[in-house]
């Protein structure tokens, strides 16, 4: 449990009153300062489970930008996943074979593996279930419907080849 | 706009048909899988009968649906995992 | 504006198209954990195709920022929330499903092989 810092309830109170905005999207005086109170009240209890590290990590454009494009590499692999899942479902459900695989990963922050991990998940087929750490490297282990690889570095490629370019451009 | 009641309706009976999982499904995580199914089909039908409608009251339903459809899921899975 | 109307229907049949095969893959897959892996079409293509319709509705016909702001919140918090209750389903899942008498077939299983209890 770490120290609440100045930083980081400023950079929870903006998200906070970002989200109060685009819910009510009213900007009357009285709603304003409603979502004021309320806003610094949840990040001076909220902000020491929510930022770690860096506060101010995002409010510099070219993460942002990163982000961006990241969002649209994870849009591709997302289309090509769901036509896949769709292809086995209406096609009788017989080709599962479902395992779980454990992939190493380079990532190293926990926002990386976070994301990462989060992507992962989204994307039909394939489900985090735990990370875990040996000797400084990270491992995720990820259930899989339809193993096809022989080891853990040709499932991690066919699994995250392309999200952890990405993620890694973002974070780190 | 006939046709965004119509699938407004499709996407209900999609929900409606999830009840049998539900109801008969073996394990406790089969349920709550099919439950929050449900939750996120029944959002999408909220927001397809609010733009037929045009109405913004039927979106806020949806969005405390989709607010709290997580926390009962975390809870059930807490419980499953046996660290609750 | 036609044209509009057009795209907003495509897209509510393609919202349709998936959500309809996570059901079907939740109704009719074999074990748990592969009804959760269908069960991951809903939120994603099925929520995201009809949103994106329902905000060119709202901001082309009803003129109505208010409501476009709104759809694109629920869509945004149901994508941002549904791994966290996947994975955590999984995992209870899993540990549940071990401790029963009859077990899951996995075909590799390094989970069960690193935490075995």
């Amino acid at each position: 449990m770490q120290k609440t810092r100045l930083s980081a309830v400023l950079a929870t109170f903006i998200l906070c009153m970002v989200v109060w905005v685009l819910i009510t999207w009213s900007f009357t005086v009285q709603e304003l300062a409603a979502g004021v109170l309320v806003s610094i009240a949840t990040a001076l209890f909220s902000s020491r489970f929510f930022v770690h590290g860096d506060s101010y990590r995002f409010f510099n454009p070219a993460k942002i930008f990163s982000l961006l494009g990241y969002s649209v590499t994870f849009f591709v692999e997302l289309v090509k996943a769901n036509l896949d899942m769709a292809k086995r479902v209406y096609g009788g459900c017989k080709a599962v074979n479902p395992g779980i695989v454990k992939v190493p990963t380079e990532m190293k922050s926990d926002y990386g593996l976070a994301l990462l991990s989060d992507s992962i998940t989204l994307t039909p087929g394939t489900i985090t279930m735990d990370v875990a750490e040996e000797d400084g490297k990270n491992f995720l282990y990820v259930h899989w419907i339809d193993v096809t690889a022989e080891s853990g570095e040709q499932a991690g490629e066919a699994i995250k080849g392309a999200l952890e370019k990405g993620t890694r451009r973002v974070f780190d | 706009m006939i046709e965004l009641l119509i699938c407004a309706i499709f996407f209900a009976l999609m929900a409606l048909s999830l009840v049998f999982r539900i109801a008969k499904g073996p394990t406790p995580a089969d349920r709550m899988v099919a439950g929050d199914a449900c939750d996120n089909l029944l959002c999408c039908a909220m927001i397809l009968f609010s733009m037929y409608t045009g109405r913004g009251i039927y979106l806020n339903i949806a969005l405390v649906g989709a607010f709290l459809g997580i926390i009962d899921t975390m809870l059930v899975g807490r419980y499953l995992e046996g660290s609750l | 504006m036609i044209a509009v109307r057009i795209l907003i229907d495509v897209l509510v049949v393609i919202g349709l198209y998936f959500a309809l095969a996570g059901t079907l893959g939740i109704l009719k897959m074999p074990d748990t954990m592969c009804r959760m892996q269908a069960s991951t079409c809903i939120p994603t293509l099925g929520v995201l195709c009809v949103a994106i319709g329902g905000i060119l509705y709202a901001a082309c016909f009803l003129h109505s920022a208010d409501n476009a702001v709104k759809i694109a919140v629920v869509a945004l918090m149901i994508l941002f929330t549904n791994p966290i209750g996947s994975h955590v389903i999984a995992k209870g899942a899993y540990k549940a499903d071990r401790r029963g008498e009859k077990k899951i077939r996995l075909n590799p299983d390094d989970y069960g092989r690193d935490f075995n209890e």
